[in-house]
């Protein structure tokens, strides 16, 4: 398709600037987004952009250091994600049969269940911090990525480069990592983004339903629950951090659409 | 095709059994018992194990799920703890809505994409193309947050939010219901319109289409007559496999509005560790999702040939 | 004045507040309309249970007081009048109360009521089988009921206690009806039957309870509303919104930023006479905190101003004690032992020998000024170098979890009572039915027990001085701030103010056109 380019680009450009801000945020950000002060939801003015927040911490810098959170934990759940479902993925597309079977029931029952749903008994059970939520979430997405992975496993396999090497006598394990990996390198770069993109959706509906990081994290999700009472007020404090969520996955989701 | 229903049936059973224990097992024995889940990590062992006895939290795993299960086949799921109220009749109010709701969302979203995609011209499609990639990305709450502000809060043609009973009036009922049916549509209306412009495109290039338009029939009754049923078949599957994750957004969807629905009994039951309420909507939820596959896997047998031979 | 107001609120923005006076701004020459509904909101609701043996919430005091006549009632200054209880006397040293009732009263349910109805209520109070939450209370204090005659009712008492005549004004004394019980058992919660202007028609767990007016009432006239119907609105913003288009009437509580927001065509804010007392509870009698030193430099790590300023405007009053320093009989003024420093607090940490790499964990109660109290406090101390994680816990189970001591270190708030007793030997005394921080000074015991056995006003409240000065050195809570909270009310509403203790009562409001 035509419009395919302009994806890209806003794609990427939007990634790059979220990048850049979440990297940056400390010294881009005008005050301390924990600092709270006597300026209680304060209207938007010259001093800050969006206004103040109900302990009157400038919900600007709170915006710019949620980059922060959202990013560390939607990549670093995709990690978690690939880290297991490239390997199973590829053992199950490649030695097929009865394994394979067993591995392709499991996925589809984990693929098949909501994900907030699971997220929310998961975090239930083993309770909300940083490094739970990513393992929750990575654990949501690594049967989606086993299963595209193992698609395009399915089909490489019969090419004739493959057969080449078994023929030639090549181990499983090196025909796997030497001819096969390579070629799926393209799929797992779009997936990742998809992931990651899903991930961060997922990560912020779990922080507004009040199942986020503890406070006094700056975390887009909560910021827009807490916002949600004074919208009469000052709607930007929900609506800023809702569309800075919106905008970082669906730039993560172009860029996934659009590498060819 | 009989043989094909009941060879589904047969594994669906132990399957669902095996996929509700693992639920009620994670539920239940994660880090010593829903004692420790209800009271917080850092309670007392004292205080944990009172509970346990209460409960009946210390019994096999398998001897506890078999009680959990013959009452739940009894209609009993016990008492919430946070509102000592049966668990039961607060899933059957919840779910009510929740169905309402979810229904009007996925009709409004069907007919919508369909219709729009079938009888717009170039620019519309085009234009909703695009606006399928927004509508698929945008969370829940914020796509709620702004309607509710747009539209409650500035322009105020609406209530902001709350449920309100079909006996309390009709019109009253619907203009309450505006928001969060648009709000979780959204999702399916990008969906459908990306699968149904797909295979749309696809229909249309085929040899009898084209042969209709030769004859000279007009686009408007080629589109309506000759494609659209024949492009429908993967929305309709679309449908059967997104009703589970129609749950998901219903969630969300419930809370920004405040509809007491069963996403937000299970969110609050969640937040006050109400672990009989946890509990049952799980398992109510997992099980519902099971028979939804189930009953699309069959309806797509009968309209594929192929996936019954598989 | 009114013209006076609105332009203030014009010209400033947001800053001017439409502030009426504690007592009712129209005059009482306007005869009660009758007819209506009276919508209350009502925000996280945690009703479980509308039966007063079993009642914990606050939330559920509002409607049992419109189901549930009292023995005797308190008026918005805490003093006492006649309900059912027509009359009493207090006899033998304060160890004897006789009460006589009204005459043709009866339950909901048409049976009668009488002194044997009264019998069997405290009765049920005191069984162990009911596991009443009023039983810890009374238990050690009553210790017979005598139906004295048909409507003459006497409790005999192990030892004087002043309190009987305010509990008597609250859940203890309202009159559940005992064929109503037996009838309904297990399920009376949610079918009360009780003398009350008001039955329940509907509830919708979370969403409304519904209450119609009892047209059998024993008060000839009342009560004037049709309905009254308590909804659950998900903030205070919203419920100020629906007073706005004449779908609520009542938003309690809110605070001054929330109050910015009325709209002075439709709402008025009465602020309450006197705030919740907000504070810093903690568990005293074993590590971390049963280290004076440590509570002491905590307690000088606070800026209670600030506090102050970020959630009340500046509005409240620094607490430095258990009740106000003024306007209840039993005020006393305040001897303060700390005063923010951070100076100070990090040389009495030292002195303490806390090791300042431990974390303390502060817990954070979802309700809006706990919540904020938490981050401000968690802030605060984070400053003063110490170590501090903040564990989030909805308001709904907040309470269950500080009994059961699960929570250590966190916000509280407490309404002033009627009596002191309520809430001093409540709160201090060793054995205290709501003693969760394990405070345990014999002295203070002591006190409070010579306070329970005299009936003079000015020595009493000279005592619970002595206690409170005790409690500044001691610090099983740090008292921070008297709020400052303000109810929106509907300008169509009339004879009802806000009560000192914070409770609801409506019975006789009513509403114009």
């Amino acid at each position: 398709m035509r419009s395919r380019s302009w994806q890209r680009y806003l794609g990427w450009t939007l990634v790059c600037a979220i990048v850049l801000i979440a990297i940056f945020a400390p010294w881009l950000a005008p005050f301390d987004p924990n600092m709270s002060s006597s300026k209680v939801l304060a209207p938007p003015s010259a001093a800050n952009w969006i206004g103040t927040d109900h302990l009157g911490r400038d919900a600007f810098s709170r915006l710019l250091w949620g980059a922060r959170v959202s990013l560390v934990i939607g990549l670093a759940a995709t990690v978690v994600g690939m880290g297991i479902g490239i390997p199973v993925g590829m053992f199950a597309g490649y030695v097929r049969g009865k394994i394979d079977l067993a591995i392709v029931q499991v996925i589809d029952i984990f693929i098949s269940l909501p994900a907030i749903i699971m997220a929310l008994i998961i975090t239930a059970v083993i309770g909300v911090s940083l490094p739970n939520l990513i393992i929750v979430l990575g654990l949501l997405k690594w049967p989606i990525i086993a299963r595209i992975v193992r698609g395009q496993v399915l089909v490489l396999r019969e090419q004739a480069f493959v057969e080449a090497a078994q023929a030639v006598g090549c181990t499983t394990t090196r025909i796997l990592s030497r001819h096969i990996a390579p070629n799926i390198v393209r799929v797992v770069a779009a997936q990742f983004a998809i992931v990651t993109s899903t991930s961060i959706f997922t990560a912020a509906s779990l922080s507004f339903l009040g199942l986020g990081l503890p406070p006094p994290a700056a975390d887009w999700g909560g910021m827009v629950q807490s916002g949600f009472d004074f919208m009469f007020l000052n709607p930007w404090l929900s609506l800023a951090p809702g569309a800075a969520v919106t905008l970082t996955v669906m730039s993560f989701y172009m860029i996934g659409q659009t590498v060819d | 095709m009989i043989r094909f229903i009941l060879s589904r049936l047969a594994f669906f059973v132990p399957n669902v059994l095996i996929m509700t224990f693992l639920l009620f097992a994670v539920l239940s024995g994660w880090l010593g018992s829903p004692a420790s889940m209800m009271l917080g990590l850092d309670a007392s062992p004292q205080a944990i194990h009172d509970l346990n006895r209460l409960y009946g939290f210390d019994d096999p795993i398998i001897q506890q799920y078999g009680r959990w299960l013959w009452a739940a086949l009894h209609g009993d799921f016990g008492r919430s703890f946070a509102t000592q109220q049966g668990v039961t009749s607060m899933i059957a109010d919840a779910l009510q809505i929740t169905v309402e709701l979810s229904l009007w969302a996925i009709t409004l979203a069907a007919l919508a994409a369909i219709g729009l995609n079938s009888l717009g011209g170039r620019r519309l499609t085009n234009f909703i193309s695009t606006f399928s990639v927004v509508c698929i990305t945008i969370p829940n709450f914020m796509l709620g947050a702004t309607l509710i502000f747009v539209f409650a809060i500035y322009l105020r043609w609406l209530p902001t939010s709350a449920w309100v009973p079909w006996s309390d009036g009709i019109v009253d009922h619907l203009l309450h219901l505006v928001l969060p049916i648009i709000t979780l549509s959204a999702f399916y209306f990008g969906s459908f319109s990306m699968i149904y412009r797909a295979e749309y495109r696809s229909v249309m290039n085929q040899l009898f289409v084209r042969v209709a338009k030769a004859k000279g029939i007009s686009d408007t009754r080629v589109s309506l007559q000759h494609v659209l049923p024949n492009s429908v078949l993967p929305v309709i599957t679309f449908i059967g496999i997104s009703l589970g994750q129609l749950m998901g957004g219903a969630v969300v969807t419930e809370v920004v509005f405040s509809l007491p629905g069963i996403g937000r009994l299970f969110v609050a039951g969640i937040r006050g560790n109400d672990y009989p309420v946890i509990l049952a909507v799980g398992m109510i939820v997992l099980t519902g999702m099971m028979i939804t596959n189930l009953l699309a896997d069959i309806v797509l047998a009968r309209i594929n040939p192929q996936v019954r031979l598989s | 004045m009114l013209i006076h107001r609105r332009n203030i609120i014009k010209g400033m923005g947001a800053s001017a507040l439409a502030v009426s006076t504690p007592w009712p701004v129209v005059a009482q020459q306007e005869t009660p309309r009758r007819g209506g509904t009276l919508n209350v909101a009502v925000i996280h609701d945690n009703t479980k249970t509308l039966d007063p043996r079993l009642s914990i919430q606050l939330d559920e005091r509002q409607v049992l007081f419109l189901l549930y006549n009292t023995l005797l009632t308190v008026q918005p200054d805490f003093s006492l009048k006649p309900d059912l209880a027509k009359e009493w006397s207090v006899e033998n040293d304060g160890k004897r109360y006789v009460f006589t009732l009204q005459d043709g009263v009866k339950f909901q349910d048409g049976t009668p009521f009488d002194a044997a109805a009264v019998k069997w209520n405290i009765e049920q109070r005191l069984d162990e089988k009911v596991k009443s939450s009023q039983r810890p209370q009374l238990l050690p204090v009553i210790a017979s009921v005598e139906v004295v005659a048909p409507l003459v009712v006497a409790f005999n008492l192990n030892y004087a206690y002043p309190s009987l005549l305010a509990d008597l004004a609250d859940r203890a004394g309202m009159m559940v009806s005992p064929a109503g019980s037996e009838k309904y058992g297990a399920d009376f919660g949610r079918n009360p039957v009780g003398t009350g202007p008001f039955v329940l028609k509907q509830w919708i767990q979370g969403t409304n309870i519904t209450l119609t007016r009892n047209p059998n009432y024993w008060r000839q006239g009342e009560p004037y509303l049709d309905e009254v119907v308590f909804r659950t609105v998900p903030n205070a913003v919203l419920g100020l919104q629906r007073i706005g288009i004449g779908e609520i009437d009542v938003v309690a509580p809110l605070g001054p930023s929330e109050i910015r927001q009325i709209d002075p065509r439709t709402t008025r804010a009465i602020k309450f006479p006197v705030g919740r007392w907000y504070a810093l509870q903690w568990q005293v009698d074993k590590p971390p905190f049963n280290n004076a030193k440590l509570r002491m430099a905590i307690a000088h790590a606070i800026d209670r101003n600030r506090i102050n300023q970020i959630l009340f405007d500046g509005e409240g009053t620094i607490a430095d004690g258990l009740s106000p320093p003024s306007g209840l009989w039993y005020a006393n003024p305040y001897k303060p032992t700390f005063q923010y420093s951070p100076e100070k607090a990090r040389a009495l940490l030292k002195e303490s020998g806390w090791n300042m790499d431990e974390p303390i964990t502060l817990w954070a109660p979802s309700e809006a000024v706990y919540n904020k109290t938490s981050q401000l406090v968690g802030e605060q101390l984070t400053a003063a170098g110490l170590k501090v994680t903040l564990s989030p816990i909805v308001q709904s189970e907040f309470y269950a979890r500080v009994v059961q001591k699960v929570v250590n270190f966190t916000p509280t708030s407490w309404g002033q009572r009627a009596d002191p007793d309520s809430l001093y030997y409540f709160l201090l005394h060793s054995k205290g039915t709501g003693n969760t921080t394990g405070y345990s000074n014999p002295q203070t015991d002591r006190l409070l027990e010579q306070a329970r056995s005299i009936t003079n006003r000015e020595e009493r409240a000279k005592i619970y001085g002595e206690v409170q000065d005790l409690f500044m050195q001691d610090l099983p809570y740090i008292p921070l701030v008297l709020g400052a909270d303000y109810v929106a009310v509907s300008t169509k509403l009339r004879n009802w103010v806000p009560s000192p203790d914070s409770y609801a009562r409506f019975q006789g409001a009513w509403k114009t056109a």
